[in-house]
């Protein structure tokens, strides 16, 4: 057991702990020459996404360093002046959220009722039901998005609301190739709360539902918190669904947006690099007020 | 084997915490030396210590008359076993026993032979092959010791070894150990927080709190005559009834009153008192040598109210109230008490232990 | 608290379980076992909670329609044709894949990514966390190379693509080797740009032509108290602006030596006009030029000054050459292609199909280097967690046997870590089975197809125009049966063995 954040520490410390970080100089220094490395690439594509556009081609990014007074706002006042016209980066962002956060509240709660009825329930094929589940995590998504199309398309025909092509047919694909994962970990974490609470729930009378909602659901909130946020940031930066579902519609998330700007490199780069800046600062945001249960998320057995 | 000679051990951690102060302890060649105390006393780190798994703040630790304090674990001469027996998971039994030999580039048979020796005494010779994962715990157990064996070292440090095993075991292990260490004559350094197993094991023992030795000696010496209300509290279990009583005169004759108790001392405890007069005393006795008796007579006597009986077989344990505190006492079956009953709790002045209620010394007693 | 008569022995509280108890939180990269499952919970065998069977309905639908049916229908498509699928053709999609260039090409990356990639992440992964270990300072380490994670893959992609550029202006890489190299190949003033198709010849105007040494070398010759006049073209102004060159001055001929002057025989006055040095043409400035003898030794150097002027002194007898020196028009570095398709190993040679299976093109070593940039801080928290998991005592056991830090490391902890290493292996290996994002976004449409992987092939056979679903099925088939080994292995790990 363990603590599971960036941040772990052992319990015992004294000896152990002050043996091992003896003055070490050359592994400090070497060690902060990778940190730097690793921020190098991000960096460079905020400083570029900083300069006015005619300076991409002029000269290296790494030259603001001695001259940082030609630093700008210019690209992103631009975009964000587009206001929110389909296919801007603003409407975007704004599509991004709408697929992602419904996505998030289902999923989370989906697997919680899944799990809940793995671990507390029983009934014959339980454990087959989530070996079934466990295997699932490894499916591609690729091998259900021309079946999953066609089927949108019979579902079409049949009541006249296609979901291929909307908003809605995207967060159903994600909500079901989450499910997996979230069942996974959220059934894992109810599995070590003590069967004798819901024993004394029941002998009081409570019914199933009850039990869920009032002693399961909320002892479950930090696994749910971890299941939420890492799908959360999960769903935002996909772009296969994204545009397999929503390729060519009006209103595209922030990862299509941006596939299509990379594809017009050479003079597109003030949008590239500032709609990327743009792209990540949310799952930037998130992450950092959220360590632990992403962390904590992503170690829960990430198969994706 | 060796004698280990801890001289004014201190740890002070960073924060200004002083986990171990000035400890002072003599450990002589081949004796089972048990360092006890509640939880967070610093006898584990007094033990890591003399291990070099801590840094020494201040003192030594000499081994043999040697300083040890710089010199690194392995080349103390020492061998140690965890409380959670810390062996190698994904080696087998022999490699367990084996791996600091093989580590030192011991010549083969050399190996073999240290490991099989120390199998045969430990009974482990069929385990050899395998993997802890597959052992139980009490063998485990002998694992550990095993590879401590194998060291032939100067002294063994144990770190509450028996307190991961359930209660059988441990009653099965404690004597292994105590039969081991008459076997092999090697001195024996042994952490624990249950006086029990310190009283039964060891020849002498060290009474530790809050990092500051509270008294040493042999289980006897501890038993009959603690130095301090902590140790006195301490030993023993039950533990001591304790009492807050006043010396005070009645009729010409100093006698100790507290509320539903009286103390008629005898010459030597009078003596003992003398410049008290007046002031209070902190009565100690212990619940085995509480009776029912006769009200009259010189030592304690204390009336309470039973309140609850357990049955015991030979004995039962009474809790009673006396004025506003618990008393604790083990009588004989055959009193037939009943609960709500009122009685007349006697002990001997022999069995009586004062203290001064603020340093919690023991008043000297002749 | 208990009064009244209670005889016996003091029997434990049943009162009900006081408190919120804390759950084992999710064991890091494992499961509970299904033993744990099947806890004496109480209550009774006879009785059994089919009242929660309701809430996995919902989820049992989504994963119904949306994961399990469409497994089973890409099966079942991959065997038909590629049109509507309406004809049976059996294996003949799959016999398609191995015999299509293309398609192999997507599956070589797929075994180099496979071959290189999980190794080295988790390689990296675990130095890193044994090396944080041993600093103050670990969480913000780890903060910064976990990092890149959240960032999409898209936008990483694109964030490497910048790193790898061509252009020495905008790829860091390239920028650092060109920084080597310009220490022993350092470009001249006026670098000919042979990807534009530029050479030395169409500098050459007045009195100058190219040699076969790269030189421009003067047509006429002069000697002591000659004045020589060179005239070029194709030279940009902004060249001439960053030399700040000035209006060109004929120097006056000097008595013992030779001068002359180097100039942009372009006159806006003047248009189309050759071979006469008006007074507003620019002076060609910094140009290293030679004097050389009749058997082509140089006898003296000199650099022309802002407007275009050179003198040599005392040049002695004979007739001289004025040459303009190569050095001037060396490009320097270019720019090394990491995002192109040049081999690593020597394949060229081969023929296409052997090349299509053996090659290692840069552009996937280059793209390597992102995933690891990306992953290892996974790899690195991953194991790290197992590392703060290990019972110190065994840790400090070894070191009372006598073992060394990297004793220690080499033959206890690393054989403790073996399922952490293991569950970390695995999982990248399956994220690299499917790789996508990376491969859309950061080869250069040169390189895509060179780049290409499973992935990438499905999404361009069943996606793009003229779709051939029979044989997207099957790649997604094949797909399939590379993960299923990671499955089995999360499968066992699952039932607790």
């Amino acid at each position: 057991m363990t603590t599971a954040a960036i941040s772990a520490v052992p319990v015992r410390t004294g000896g152990w702990r002050s043996r091992l970080r003896r003055r070490r100089p050359v592994l400090n220094v070497v060690l902060a020459l990778i940190a730097i490395f690793w921020l190098v690439p991000s960096i460079g594509l905020l400083v570029v996404s900083l300069r006015p556009e005619s300076a991409f081609t002029q000269s290296g990014w790494w030259t603001v360093l001695t001259a940082p007074s030609r630093l700008t706002i210019q690209n992103y006042t631009t975009l964000f002046s587009q206001g929110l016209r389909p296919g801007g980066l603003l409407d975007s962002l704004i599509t991004s959220a709408v697929i992602t956060v419904p996505t998030t509240i289902l999923v989370t709660s989906l697997s919680s009722l899944a799990a809940y009825s793995l671990v507390f329930g029983r009934w014959r094929g339980r454990d087959a039901v989530f070996l079934v589940v466990v295997a699932l995590m490894v499916v591609p998504v690729q091998m259900a998005l021309l079946p999953v199309a066609s089927l949108y398309k019979l579902f079409g025909s049949a009541t006249g609301f296609n979901p291929f092509g909307t908003v809605v047919g995207v967060v159903i694909f994600h909500v079901a190739f989450g499910l997996p994962f979230g069942i996974f970990l959220m059934r894992n974490f109810y599995n070590g709360i003590p069967r004798d609470l819901l024993e004394a729930g029941r002998i009081d009378g409570a019914g199933e539902w009850k039990l869920f909602r009032r002693v399961v659901l909320p002892l479950g909130v930090p696994a749910a918190a971890s299941l939420a946020i890492f799908q959360f940031i999960w769903v935002w930066n996909d772009l296969l669904v994204a545009l397999i579902f929503l390729g060519g519609n009006a209103h595209a998330p922030l990862t299509v947006f941006l596939f299509d700007q990379v594809r017009e490199l050479a003079s597109n780069y003030w949008i590239v690099s500032t709609g990327g800046i743009i792209s990540i600062i949310v799952p930037l945001i998130v992450f950092f007020s959220f360590q632990r249960y992403f962390v904590r998320g992503m170690l829960a057995g990430a198969v994706k | 084997m060796a004698r280990v000679v801890l001289d004014d051990l201190t740890k002070r951690y960073v924060a200004g915490t002083v986990a171990v102060d000035k400890l002072n302890l003599d450990i002589a060649d081949g004796e089972f030396v048990c360092l006890v105390g509640p939880s967070g006393c610093g006898k584990t780190t007094a033990l890591r210590m003399i291990a070099g798994l801590e840094e020494i703040s201040d003192g030594e630790v000499r081994i043999n008359d040697r300083v040890v304090n710089n010199l690194q674990p392995r080349d103390r001469d020492i061998a140690m076993v965890f409380q959670s027996y810390a062996l190698y998971p994904h080696m087998t039994v022999y490699d367990n026993m084996a791996f600091g030999l093989q580590l030192r580039k011991t010549p083969k048979e050399q190996i073999d032979k240290a490991v099989h020796e120390a199998a045969r005494i430990l009974d482990l010779e069929r385990f050899l092959e395998r993997r802890p994962g597959a052992l139980s715990g009490g063998q485990r157990q002998r694992v550990a010791l095993g590879r401590a064996i194998v060291r032939e070292p100067a002294a063994f440090l144990m770190d509450e070894p028996l307190s991961n095993l359930d209660a059988k075991l441990r009653v099965q292990t404690r004597a292994e150990i105590a039969r081991l260490h008459q076997r092999l004559t090697a001195t024996m350094i042994y952490v624990t927080h249950d006086q029990v197993e310190a009283m039964t094991m060891g020849d002498r023992i060290a009474v530790i709190n809050e990092g500051v030795l509270q008294q040493v000696g042999t289980p006897r010496e501890l038993y009959e005559a603690p130095q301090n209300r902590f140790v006195a509290g301490f030993i023993g279990s039950p533990s001591m009834n304790f009492v807050a009583m006043t010396l005070d005169q009645k009729g010409g004759e100093p006698q100790l009153s507290g509320d539903g108790a009286t103390v008629k001392l005898d010459d030597a405890q009078a003596a003992a008192l003398r410049d008290r007069a007046g002031g209070p005393i902190m009565l100690g006795v212990r619940p085995e040598h509480l009776d029912v008796g006769s009200p009259d007579g010189p030592g304690l006597r204390l009336t309470a109210t039973v309140d609850v009986i357990e049955f015991l077989g030979n004995d039962e344990l009474i809790h009673a109230q006396s004025g506003d505190r618990d008393i604790v006492a083990i009588v004989d079956t055959d009193v037939n008490l009943k609960v709500g009953e009122e009685v007349v709790l006697r002990a001997e002045p022999r069995r009586l232990h004062m203290f001064d209620p603020d340093s919690g010394l023991a008043l000297a007693r002749t | 608290m208990l009064s009244g008569r209670t005889f016996g022995l003091r029997r434990p509280s049943t009162a009900r379980a006081v408190a919120v108890p804390v759950p084992a939180p999710d064991t890091p990269l494992g499961a509970a076992p299904l033993a744990m499952a099947k806890q004496p919970g109480g209550g009774g065998g006879w009785r059994s909670h089919t009242g929660s069977l309701l809430f996995i309905l919902p989820a049992a639908i989504f994963l119904g329609a949306i994961v399990v049916y469409p497994l089973v229908a890409t099966l079942v498509r991959s065997l038909f044709d590629n049109n509507n699928g309406s004809s049976f053709v059996g294996l003949g999609n799959y016999k398609e894949i191995f015999a299509t260039d293309d398609i192999l090409i997507g599956l070589r990356n797929n075994v180099i990514w496979v071959i290189v990639f999980p190794f080295t992440v988790t390689f990296l992964g675990l130095v890193f966390a044994v090396l944080t270990e041993r600093i103050r300072w670990a969480t913000a380490f780890k903060t910064v190379v976990f990092m890149p994670i959240v960032f999409s893959l898209t936008a990483s992609a694109l964030i490497w693509r910048a790193v790898f550029d061509l252009d020495p202006h905008v790829g860091m890489v390239n920028a650092a080797v060109q920084t080597v190299s310009d220490v022993f190949n350092p470009p001249g003033l006026y670098p000919i740009d042979k990807s534009a198709g530029q050479a030395l010849s169409n500098l050459a105007s007045t009195n100058v032509a190219a040699t076969a040494s790269a030189t421009l070398q003067s047509t006429s010759t002069v000697s002591s108290g000659g004045v020589a006049k060179l005239g070029l073209v194709g030279i940009s102004p902004f060249t001439l602006q960053m030399l700040n060159a000035q209006k060109v001055q004929v120097p006056s001929a000097a008595s013992g030596g030779v001068v002359g002057v180097v100039w942009r025989d372009f006159s806006p006055t003047h248009v189309g006009v050759k071979g006469t040095v008006f007074p507003d043409e620019d002076g060609l400035p910094g140009l290293h030029v030679s004097l050389l003898r009749s058997d082509g030794s140089s006898a003296a150097t000199a650099t022309t000054g802002l407007n275009g002027a050179f003198h040599f002194d005392n040049v002695g007898q004979g007739q001289f050459h004025v040459q303009v020196d190569s050095s001037n028009f060396g490009s320097g570095f270019t720019g090394i292609s990491f995002l192109g398709t040049q081999s690593i190993t020597p394949t060229a040679s081969l023929s296409r199909t052997a090349q299509a299976l053996l090659s290692v093109p840069l552009v996937d070593i280059a793209m390597i280097i992102a995933m690891l940039w990306i992953w290892a801080g996974f790899a690195m928290v991953a194991i790290g967690a197992g590392l703060a998991s290990l019972n110190r005592e065994v840790l400090e056991a070894a070191h009372m046997d006598g073992a060394t830090e990297w004793q220690t490391l080499r033959r206890v902890t690393i054989p403790m870590l073996l399922p952490v290493l293991i569950v970390v292996f695995v999982t990248m290996l399956i994220n690299v089975l499917k790789i996508f994002d990376i491969i859309l976004n950061m080869p250069p449409g040169t390189s895509q197809q060179d780049a290409s992987t499973l992935a990438l092939l499905i999404y361009n056979t069943g996606f793009t125009a003229n779709p051939a679903t029979g044989l997207a099925s099957a790649l997604c088939v094949l797909l399939f049966i590379l993960v299923i080994p990671a499955m089995l292995l999360n499968l066992r790990r699952i039932r607790g063995t």
